[in-house]
């Protein structure tokens, strides 16, 4: 009902005299606020200033990083050249081809019946059989394109470097073989050693 | 007020333009224009994904990827371009004074590295500018290896260049050159295992683009950009031993020059596991240089070219009759130096001779034909065809080589075999089988009966370290006993057979047989040519290794003779290798006569 009521009837008059009171209030004393202080903007600008230092910075050593990378890169590919070329080598000289050539070259034949000596026992299994020899230079035999050209080793003389064709080596690293290369007794007994 | 929402909507309008054009830019078409401006600052640079290698046994690379350099000119510069090098200065030795070098001595330069001469490398320039005036494209040289690139390079001469073409190398030359093959011209596999084995085998190149700083071309850091990744191939191990291979190419093209053989067929096979431990065909191409071998030598006989085997054939007929309980290794039969059969088969042996009574042991020393057939018809066709097939023959071996051949056993018994051809096929005629197969039957036998699948490829490693194995499950093909005996049979055939001599192995028991077969010539006929071969095991009381070994038509030695010094030697040479144990017993001795 009161509601109604209050709809009804025209709203009270606000009593005037509290308004003058808010209006005329005196403005309040501003705070005395304190002066910026000089430090602020310092900080401020410094770190901005450091900012743009440091990213600088980074920048140039990220350059020069990648300057430093390019130059490793560089020497890298020289580097995997090397490699390539020496391993390539390397293979060519290990070629089964290769070895046996150097191997008859030194006087070296093959003996194809194997003989073994069991420690156990001392029992010598197998018939000892002298090496006679099977076929004869191999290298027209299974070709290889790759040595081609490279001396067999049975023309090397002491004192020069094993394989000709690999630089990098100086002479006085190879072995000296006084008196020639080895000989291989002919008259089928084994050399017997000088000492006593 | 009208006139501030004018402004206001001028305003509005001019912001949405901006804004439409800025989502425009910057979403819808971002990616496509962010790639103009890619393709604008930078090239894209090819990475090249290396082919596999492939290795032996051990893991000796038999075949690898190098990098080699085609050298190219630009005509049109070398034409025009003028080139100055510092030269110290006669006058005053503290300096150094530019000199223009004339072409002449340039392409003297030039042609002196890569193996022309300076004339020759002129007529490249001069001929490819009367073709056109404005070439800037020449090879010089292709496919040169690392050291003649910097031979080039070092010549500093501003019209010459090089450009990477990944190319193969094969170190051991001709060894395992017929399994392994070869790459074409193009670098494409062009045989054997290099275009068997080429989803093993095979890489992808990959691209990528970076900008770059405009004078010195550096990368500049965090802009790459990966349109695709390279990737390398698998590593493809066999199970070939290169040492023992270039042992066994070496004996088998040593002995085909000596006797005149048109070509020859040596196979090493472990006879426990079915690994191929070596396969010879000789003549043999050399991979790095296929061009040098006749067309038909560039390949792998032994897998792709099969033959009527022969006599070595008679050791599967006698296991098969064994297996099957008509027979024993005394079983008596009396020889004949021809007979006919009732079905009108007329069979003889090869050389003349009186009745012979002999055992099935005494059959094989005598490889009497007459004798084995009538150990063969013992057993219906169709059992022995079904033998034939358990032990291999008439299918393609587990390796699945290229164009590998399945041999070819004249169709159904019942239905295609001819009365001849019934016997025949009883000591291998009238039936083709390739090197392989022959080995594989030995095998079989070798190792109590139990069949290895054949295998070349070990494994194929990939590049993040998967494996993939070949499978290795035995099939008993014949009782451990018929093995046995057929075994014991031809260690009789090793130390009584009229070879016994040539092929002797001191130390060791040996179970082998020869074959002396005539070449059909395709038209049901037969050539003058043989095919003699030698097949067999050692040692014979604890079985290793199977060698077989056939030659083509040994016109200075048409008969085993010409093979049998190479078994002995191929034979010795694994045993050695393999440090194995010489036998201690003798063999046991049967009768071959009654």
């Amino acid at each position: 009902m009161s509601a109604v009521q209050a709809q009804s009837l025209p709203a009270p008059r606000r009593v005037g005299t509290e308004r003058p009171q808010r209006r005329l209030r005196p403005a309040p004393e501003r705070a005395a606020r304190p002066k910026p202080r000089l430090a602020y903007a310092v900080i401020a600008l410094g770190g901005v200033a450091v900012i743009i230092v440091a990213q600088l910075l980074l920048s140039i050593a990220v350059t020069q990083g990648a300057y430093e990378i390019d130059a490793l890169q560089m020497q890298q590919t020289t580097l995997t050249r090397d490699e390539q070329k020496l391993s390539e080598d390397l293979d060519r000289v290990e070629s089964p081809q290769f070895l046996a050539t150097k191997a008859e070259g030194l006087g070296m034949v093959p003996n194809s019946d194997p003989v073994y000596l069991r420690l156990s026992d001392g029992a010598v299994l197998g018939q000892p059989t002298a090496a006679e020899g099977g076929a004869g230079a191999s290298a027209p035999l299974v070709p290889n394109a790759l040595i081609d050209g490279v001396p067999p080793g049975a023309q090397h003389k002491p004192g020069e470097t094993p394989v000709e064709g690999t630089p990098g080596h100086s002479s006085g690293a190879a072995p000296e073989t006084p008196g020639g290369p080895p000989t291989v007794p002919v008259d089928g007994g084994l050399p017997t050693p000088a000492t006593h | 007020m009208r006139r501030i929402l004018l402004s206001a909507a001028v305003l509005v309008a001019l912001v949405g333009v901006f804004v439409v054009r800025l989502i425009d830019i910057q979403i819808v078409r971002a990616a496509e224009l962010n790639e103009q401006a890619q393709e604008a600052r930078s090239e894209p640079v090819t990475v090249y994904g290396a082919r596999g290698d492939i290795v032996d046994a051990n893991g000796k690379v038999l075949a690898d990827s190098v990098m080699r350099y085609d050298i190219v000119l630009s005509p049109k510069q070398a034409s025009k371009a003028v080139v100055e090098r510092e030269v110290p200065d006669p006058e005053n030795p503290e300096k150094t004074k530019d000199v223009v070098v004339p072409l002449p001595e340039l392409a003297a330069e030039l042609g002196a590295v890569v193996g022309l001469t300076g004339d020759q490398v002129q007529g490249i320039i001069t001929s490819e500018l009367a073709e056109d005036p404005d070439a800037d494209y020449a090879y010089v040289s292709k496919l040169v290896d690392t050291e003649t690139y910097e031979q080039v390079k070092a010549l500093g001469i501003p019209w010459v260049y090089a450009d990477e073409h990944p190319s193969r190398r094969y170190p051991n030359g001709a060894v395992a050159g017929n399994l392994i093959g070869f790459m074409d011209a193009d670098g494409n596999p062009g045989a054997g295992l290099e275009l068997g084995e080429d989803k093993c085998l095979a890489s992808e190149d990959g691209q990528v683009s970076y900008l770059h700083s405009l004078q010195d071309w550096v990368k500049i850091p965090g802009t790459e950009i990966v349109h695709k990744q390279a990737r390398d191939g698998g590593t493809l191990k066999l199970t070939i031993d290169t040492d023992l291979q270039w042992e066994v190419q070496r004996i088998a093209e040593a002995q085909r020059q000596a006797v005149g053989a048109s070509w020859a067929m040596v196979t090493v096979m472990e006879a426990k596991t079915g690994r191929l431990l070596a396969v010879a065909d000789v003549p043999t191409v050399d991979p790095n240089d296929p061009g040098a071998s006749d067309k038909a030598d560039r390949g792998s006989r032994s897998f792709t070219a099969p033959f009527e085997p022969g006599s070595t054939f008679k050791a599967l007929t006698a296991a098969s009759v064994i297996n099957a309980g008509l027979a024993d290794p005394y079983s008596k039969i009396v020889a004949p130096y021809r007979i006919v059969f009732p079905n009108g088969a007329n069979i003889n042996d090869s050389s003349r001779h009186d009745d012979q009574q002999l055992t099935l042991t005494g059959v094989l020393i005598e490889s009497s034909n007459t004798g084995m057939s009538q150990f063969g018809e013992l057993m219906t066709d169709r059992a022995r065809y079904d033998d034939m097939l358990k032990f291999g023959l008439g299918t393609e071996t587990e390796v699945g080589f290229p164009a590998e051949a399945s041999g070819d056993l004249h169709g159904d018994p019942d239905e295609d075999w001819d009365n001849q051809t019934k016997y025949a096929t009883m000591f291998g005629q009238g039936l083709t089988t390739t090197a392989v197969q022959i080995a594989s039957v030995y095998q079989t036998i070798a190792n109590g009966g139990v069949r290895m699948p054949v295998t070349l490829v070990d494994s194929c490693v990939s590049e993040d370290g998967t494996v993939t194995d070949a499978p290795a499950q035995g099939e008993q093909v014949v009782s451990a006993e018929a093995a046995a005996e057929t075994s014991q049979m031809l260690e009789r055939v090793y130390q009584d057979a009229w070879l016994s001599e040539k092929w002797n192995i001191p130390g060791y028991r040996v179970a082998a047989k020869t074959g002396t077969a005539q070449v059909p010539d395709g038209n049901g006929g037969y050539l003058k040519e043989y095919l003699v071969s030698v097949s067999g095991f050692a040692p014979a009381d604890d079985p290793q290794f199977v060698v077989s070994v056939s030659y083509m038509n040994a016109v200075k030695m048409n008969s085993s003779a010409a093979s049998a010094p190479v078994f002995q030697e191929v034979m010795s040479q694994v045993l050695k290798k393999y440090r194995t144990v010489p036998s201690g017993a003798q063999a046991p001795e049967l009768p071959a006569t009654w």
